[in-house]
């Protein structure tokens, strides 16, 4: 999931919901242009990793790094395409909706197997969902909607909703719902997860945790042809210059997320590529509206308009982001770019001023999570910004648990908070942070606006795309103007290859599928 | 006393020492603000799933008696389990100890390979050029902080010659050999400047002595005078001076084996602090705290195997 207040850590993905069943490009498909040629088969590839995973229990766990893990080793009916904006089929071949939007029947695709060789049957998903509806403490919640699933033949599925609900699809195509083996193939659930097996392209080698964790290839995947690579070895590499020089030296080929001060450095250093993917990865500045004088629209708009966006882009991405202007990044469907995000104008910021409650400024504090070079950047700036109103923003500097912690109990004034998404639905963004009494709180600053809410949730029921197009352009548009937070920017994900990895692509959602990746000799 | 008791003794002495650490660690983790089970859950974690794993853990019952649960377990051979990981802490700490102690036996045999034949270099010719030289360039390695030179030596000898490999442990004799080199050779360049500086005095000090004036009387050859009289008189401070640096650099291998990415306890130690792992923060520092004690008992009894006059006693 995906809000992280106050904490660099992105991790978590978003829950999206939504979507319709369209299919958008093809998942899984590299349109890297290194990845030009003839793929060639075997070799081992090694990923050097800032986390660690935490653990592969895929109902119940929301790290990014363990999640991209899972992902080569399970796989959900439907999968996310190529844009992160829409889902196609994957263990599916196809579906039906009845008229009332209330049953799914979901055709199961032929010849898929387990690593264990066991084929997969209807059986295995209506166990498989069953195991995250339960999972209430983990995404239990994205499979909701679903009341029961029936298994009418080894081929097919039936899901039966409670209630109509639009990001159905999409939220099948999360994770959580990749499908494993009836009963655990007669494990218990705990041991079953030590050693995890699916019908992704790889299959269980080894964890040693806290340093490396293997996967080989599943030579029973049913994609012909694929996997390419014989390994793909995760391994836990937390200093930045250090994983960097293992790219360099070839110890390891990909190298997740090297610093933004080193990005330019590396676009033009010889044996590696870096790479910048589009994400939904979204930076915000928020207002606790239980302190005064933040209920007051003028004063959140003021604040709004005098942070400069580009400065920020280009002090903390140096310059490889782009300013935010909605609540939903670009990468999402039904993104509105002229939804109205504030931007930087010091004048209009005067004028809102002016017209608040405290024309002549105020003295406030700025949360920042200690340790994290990035918002100690932009917390100066916008302080330097804001001064100039009369606004006298004090930064305290707190654990980074401690301002989770805080930002929880909404005891802040100013903290920021980042978003990405899992799933290619907007739904589950629009309401943790629009939807005050959804489970975050509007992202905890107790934004309302019961315009919004309604917008949101009209967008839930309706499958018409056109209809959820105009719900969610009202809630782009109405939170904008409402500045509940101020959009700061939209950052991509960044990582470095070696120059004989070919066709690693990262969907906007942060996923990547290592089934389609391969080395060549040089 | 005989070698014997001298040896239980100073185990025995393990148990206060050991106990000690236990406090110190388990009271400091505390203080650091932070909750492992957000670290877990994430942080969109809601209260009731957080409440729930602190029942789990232990973690809502006074300190006090968490302590003393700890305590309980560690007594039965249990340090307990991994919060991040739900894995037993001693496992994660068996698979990793090889790592370390190759780690510090390799740069003490590198520190010494270095460090001899430098001392005995200088100590020939007292103030003469090379003994200045000797005397002040290994100063360096003190002032040198482990993370720039561990990563000057990554970026030349791994990246630009590619002659060792830049992280990672490697497999089997030879791969630790060629893989550990880098890292231990950091740890070593720390260790010389204070092994060089004591065994030069020291010898200076053997030089003077009678017996080596009987010595050379004799027509004993330089080289063998050095070797065999000096150095063996010499090497007994020496030891001294090793043993209390190795125990301290025990702590530096945390730094060196993060650089590195060398799969060991002190990396180990890194990511439990921020991922707040109590439990494998505990228990490493209890490692750590018995290594450095037997470090210096294994100083002790070498002591008393180079220089027969030393006799085990209180």
């Amino acid at each position: 999931m995906a809000l992280s207040i106050g904490c660099a850590i992105v991790a978590l993905a978003g829950c999206g919901s939504g979507g319709t069943s369209s299919a958008g490009g093809s998942a899984g498909t590299s349109n890297n242009s290194a990845s030009a040629g003839t793929p060639v088969k075997g070799g081992d590839l090694v990923f050097a990793n800032p986390q660690d995973a935490k653990s592969l229990d895929q109902a119940n766990v929301f790290d990014n790094n363990s999640i991209w893990i899972i992902e080569q080793i399970t796989q959900p009916l439907f999968i996310v395409t190529a844009n992160g904006k829409g889902v196609q089929p994957l263990l599916a071949t196809s579906y039906t909706i009845s008229k009332d939007g209330k049953t799914y029947t979901i055709k199961l695709r032929q010849g898929v197997k387990f690593s264990t060789g066991a084929p997969m049957t209807s059986a295995d998903v209506k166990f498989t969902l069953e195991q995250t509806m339960a999972a209430s403490a983990g995404w239990g919640y994205i499979d909701a909607a679903i009341k029961s699933v029936d298994a009418p033949d080894p081929d097919t599925v039936v899901l039966n909703l409670k209630y109509a609900w639009a990001p159905m699809l999409a939220d099948l195509a999360l994770f959580a719902n990749g499908i494993v083996p009836n009963n655990y193939g007669g494990k218990s659930h705990d041991a079953f997860y030590q050693a995890p097996v699916g019908t992704g392209p790889f299959k269980w080698d080894y964890w040693h945790k806290g340093s490396a964790l293997k996967l080989v290839k599943n030579t029973d995947y049913w994609e012909p042809g694929k996997p390419y690579l014989n390994s793909v070895t995760w391994t836990y590499v937390p200093n930045d210059n250090t994983r960097e020089l293992q790219v360099k030296s070839g110890q390891a080929q990909i190298d997740q997320y090297p610093s933004w001060s080193t990005v330019s450095a590396l676009k033009t250093t010889p044996g590696v590529t870096l790479s910048l993917f589009p994400s939904t990865e979204t930076t915000y500045l928020g207002f606790n509206e239980n302190v005064k004088p933040f209920q007051d629209v003028h004063v959140r708009r003021a604040i709004s308009y005098a942070i400069d966006r580009t400065a920020l882009v280009k002090a903390v991405l140096f310059g490889n982001g782009q300013p935010a202007n909605s609540i939903f990044p670009p990468q999402v469907p039904f993104y509105d770019s002229s939804s109205g995000g504030l931007q930087y104008n010091p004048t209009q910021a005067k004028a809102e001023l002016a017209k608040s409650s405290v024309p002549h400024g105020f003295t406030t504090t700025l949360q920042v999570p200690s340790g994290n070079s990035d918002y100690s950047t932009i917390s100066t700036i916008i302080q330097s910004e804001l001064k100039p109103l009369g606004i006298n923003v004090q930064v305290q500097q707190v654990d980074a648990n401690v301002a989770h912690n805080n930002v929880q109990a909404e005891k802040y004034d100013m903290a920021f908070s980042i978003w990405t998404m899992d799933i290619p639905d907007p739904d589950e963004l629009a309401t943790f942070a629009l939807d005050p009494k959804a489970g975050s709180k509007s992202f905890f600053t107790s934004y309302n606006n019961p315009a919004v809410v309604k917008a949101v949730h009209d967008a839930e029921l309706t499958t018409v795309s056109s209809a959820r197009q105009t719900d969610y352009n009202t809630a782009q548009s109405l939170s904008a103007q409402d500045a509940f937070l101020a959009f700061l920017y939209y950052s991509p994900y960044q990582y470095v290859e070696a120059s004989n990895v070919h066709g690693f692509n990262v969907t906007p959602l942060g996923n990547y599928h290592m089934e389609d990746v391969w080395l060549s000799s040089s | 006393m005989g070698r014997m008791s001298f040896v239980f003794q100073r185990l025995a002495l393990l148990v206060p020492t050991a106990i000690g650490v236990t406090i110190i660690t388990f009271f400091m983790v505390h203080l650091i603000p932070g909750d492992p089970a957000v670290t877990v859950l994430g942080q969109h974690a809601n209260p009731s799933t957080v409440a729930l794993l602190h029942h789990q853990w232990g973690l809502d019952k006074p300190l006090a008696e968490q302590y003393w649960l700890f305590i309980d377990r560690l007594v039965h051979g249990d340090l307990g389990q991994s919060l991040y990981y739900t894995v037993p802490v001693w496992g994660l700490i068996t698979g990793r100890l090889p790592a370390t102690l190759w780690l510090l036996c390799y740069a003490a045999v590198i520190a010494i390979v270095i460090s001899v034949p430098l001392a005995v270099l200088a100590a020939s010719r007292k103030d003469a050029v090379r003994d200045h030289v000797v005397r002040v360039v290994p100063l360096l390695g003190l002032g040198l902080p482990a993370f720039w030179f561990g990563l000057i030596l990554q970026t030349w000898l791994g990246t630009k010659l590619r002659l060792f490999p830049v992280t990672g442990y490697g497999q089997g004799f030879i791969g630790h050999v060629h893989t550990m080199f880098l890292p231990s050779l950091t740890v070593a360049i720390a260790l010389c400047p204070v092994l060089i500086r004591s065994l030069r005095a020291s010898m200076l000090n053997v030089l003077g002595a009678d017996f080596i004036t009987t010595a050379r009387a004799k027509g004993v050859p330089a080289p063998r005078l050095l070797v065999r009289h000096v150095l063996r008189n010499a090497v007994i401070p020496a030891v001294t001076v090793l043993g209390i640096n190795i125990g301290y650099l025990i702590g530096g291998t945390l730094i060196v084996e993060q650089v590195f990415a060398v799969p060991g306890i002190g990396s180990l130690m890194i990511s439990g602090i921020l991922q707040r792992d109590f439990s494998v923060v505990q228990g490493v520092a209890l490692v750590f705290g018995v290594l450095v004690v037997l470090v210096n008992l294994l100083t002790d009894v070498a002591y008393a195997a180079l220089d027969p006059r030393v006799r085990f006693g209180r």
